[in-house]
């Protein structure tokens, strides 16, 4: 036997009656427990949707997409050598070679320990957001930095220092949140080694961030020898874990509002249980059987999960639509780098809030229907 | 009535509510054969286990000792599903509140046992048609049961019952909620169905009259004292 006839009934149960009865009223009550629910949920996931797409583009933009690193210490063994062979495979890629220290960053008003990032693709000195605020700085500005390194002097040893001037002033990189400056290259070098050292080889693919580790991993070979490829998942690997884990610990805090709208649909799909106790007697008795009534309640309440997601669903996102285009939602400027709350509908994670939300409707209308599914039709008849 | 065998037989039935001290045996031992084509009536008072007795024969209820056969088949050793499948293709229910569904109109309650049996919508429609027009119901096909007057009503419980041409109908106080004239036509109706369907029908009745004009009044008493 199909589902025909359960369908049908379900379906007359539900919408087929022409007076305002106490099935009709529960019903909207459990379908819009749900639908209130998936629509919260959808709401609330297309907002940190937005917040992350938002910082994962900033890490497309502004960080390295890949990096090729020594496995142990902090140079490459042949830098010149992994370029070639990557630049020659990787036509398409961006390979900047790099080296990184601490160093103390004096301005006339502050001293501060800072990253330093020596760069070959520039030859100007830059300085993040964060540090340009802390030691006051602007573009002009003159700064010293001072390498823990040092240098024998005929006053004895004194510590390495380059004095540089800002020519611009940059958003920080992810990961950098101390506060960084960046050198071209050699300035780099002699401030924290005295000598030609790269530190790493970032690679830059704006086709592809996230997949030109595994390429660059490729190219290379399993015997990569001394060095190792860190893709975008790698290097921002506890950030973008960060991110996973706050998805799914708003999915399950706020869900629970779903789980609250399955047990109000359990204890309304019992209810007509209790008042269709007749009719079900009389569907039994015209060949119904306990499988049939048990699908014919989980029915209903898939129906009216279905009718609540899909509710739920469409208004959140159009809200959260709206909310994104119109900009309705605006943020401190200077706090945030966007002006309004971001927005982000994700086909894939509404697809999983329905999904959620009928596989509750389905479990909360399962047990009504199992208690159902057990009585003799007599039962029924006796009682009317 | 017809020699061509036995469609229902019932031995040393036995069923009881309660439990312990609490315990009443509403029919206790009691034997019954039903041959197939007769038109058998049920009588006795209030409480005496006439409905107890159908919901057994009907399989909706199972006995707490004895056995019952129907159509040949030994039905307590069936599962609930294969007695479900009896019910929808082997009985007619008609109980003595319509009991049609308020949320299907007349059409759809009939074709229920159609739809339940596998049958497509409009092949269940079809029959649905047919069968209200054969107790006068053509012009109700889409009226809800609170849109129908009492006879109505079990009129299109009568045209349910026949949905699947069952060979057993069972009918529990049919004309119990009509007045007399409704009552006489109805049961016109339903000794009528019964010889043109060839059927063997078993109805509980209050009614001496109605029972008088089956073919074998069968009589229970309380304490089961059995009596023809």
């Amino acid at each position: 036997m199909g589902l025909g006839a359960e369908l049908h009934v379900a379906s007359r149960f539900l919408i087929g009656t022409r007076r305002w009865t106490s099935v009709v009223t529960v019903t909207l009550i459990s379908l819009l427990g749900l639908g209130v629910g998936v629509f919260a949920l959808v709401v609330t996931l297309a907002l940190l949707d937005g917040f992350q797409s938002g910082i994962r583009s900033q890490i497309e933009v502004q960080a390295a997409h890949a990096e090729v690193r020594p496995v142990e210490g902090r140079r490459l063994a042949d830098p010149e050598e992994l370029a070639l062979v990557l630049q020659g495979s990787l036509t398409d890629v961006e390979i900047v070679q790099v080296v990184r220290g601490i160093a103390l960053v004096s301005s006339d008003t502050d001293a501060v320990p800072a990253s330093v990032v020596g760069r070959s693709d520039t030859d100007r000195v830059a300085v993040d957001r964060v540090l340009a605020r802390r030691l006051s700085l602007g573009a002009g500005a003159t700064l010293d930095l001072i390498s823990a390194r040092q240098r024998l002097t005929p006053m004895g040893p004194l510590p390495v220092r380059v004095r540089a001037q800002v020519s611009r002033i940059v958003d920080p990189r992810p990961g950098t949140e101390g506060g960084s400056v960046i050198l071209p290259l050699d300035r780099a070098q002699r401030l924290l080694w005295g000598e030609e050292v790269i530190g790493a080889i970032e690679l830059r693919d704006p086709v592809g961030p996230w997949t030109v580790g595994r390429r660059a991993r490729e190219v290379l070979g399993a015997d990569r020898g001394a060095v190792e490829v860190a893709g975008l998942q790698e290097l921002h690997r506890p950030l973008l874990t960060a991110l996973a884990l706050e998805k799914v610990m708003i999915f399950v805090a706020v869900g629970l509002m779903l789980v609250v709208a399955a047990l109000n649909l359990l204890c309304n799909v019992a209810m007509v249980a209790a008042q269709k106790r007749k009719d079900l007697a009389v569907m039994a008795g015209l060949g119904f059987d306990p499988s049939s009534l048990r699908r014919l309640f989980v029915l209903l309440g898939l129906i009216i999960g279905a009718a609540g997601s899909l509710l739920g669903a469409g208004l959140g996102s159009a809200v959260a639509v709206v909310l994104d285009r119109t900009g309705l939602l605006e943020l401190p400027q200077g706090v945030f780098v966007v002006a309004a709350v971001p927005f982000r509908v994700d086909p894939a994670t509404v697809g999983m809030v329905v999904a959620v939300a009928l596989g509750l409707a389905a479990v909360a209308a399962w047990l009504p229907a199992r208690m159902v599914a057990r009585r003799e039709p007599s039962e029924g008849l006796r009682y009317e | 009535m017809s020699d061509r065998g036995t469609m229902v037989r019932a031995e040393s039935l036995v069923k009881g509510y309660g439990e312990g001290a609490t315990r009443v045996d509403v029919i206790a031992g009691l034997d019954l054969e039903v041959p197939t084509g007769e038109m058998l009536a049920v009588v006795g008072p209030s409480g005496v286990g006439k409905s107890t007795l159908l919901h057994l024969l009907g399989l909706l209820d199972r006995p707490d000792g004895g056995s019952v056969t129907i159509d040949g088949v030994a039905v307590d050793e069936l599962d609930s599903s294969a007695r479900a499948g009896m019910r929808n293709r082997t009985m007619g229910f008609v109980f003595q509140h319509h009991n049609l569904l308020d949320e299907l109109d007349a059409l759809d309650n009939v074709a229920l046992p159609l739809r339940i049996a596998g049958e497509g919508p409009r092949r269940a429609r079809e029959r649905g048609l047919e069968l209200l027009a054969s107790v006068g119901l053509s012009d109700r096909t889409s009226h809800y049961p609170d849109q129908l007057s009492g006879g109505e009503q079990q009129r299109v419980s009568v045209a349910r019952a026949l949905a699947m041409r069952p060979k057993l109908l069972l009918a529990d106080e049919p004309t119990g909620n009509l007045d007399r004239d409704n009552a006489e036509r109805l049961f016109a109706l339903v000794g009528q169905l019964h010889l043109k369907a060839s059927l063997t029908s078993i109805i509980v009745t209050h009614n001496e009259e109605m029972a008088r004009r089956c073919d074998r009044i069968f009589r229970l008493a309380p304490r089961a004292e059995l009596s023809e």
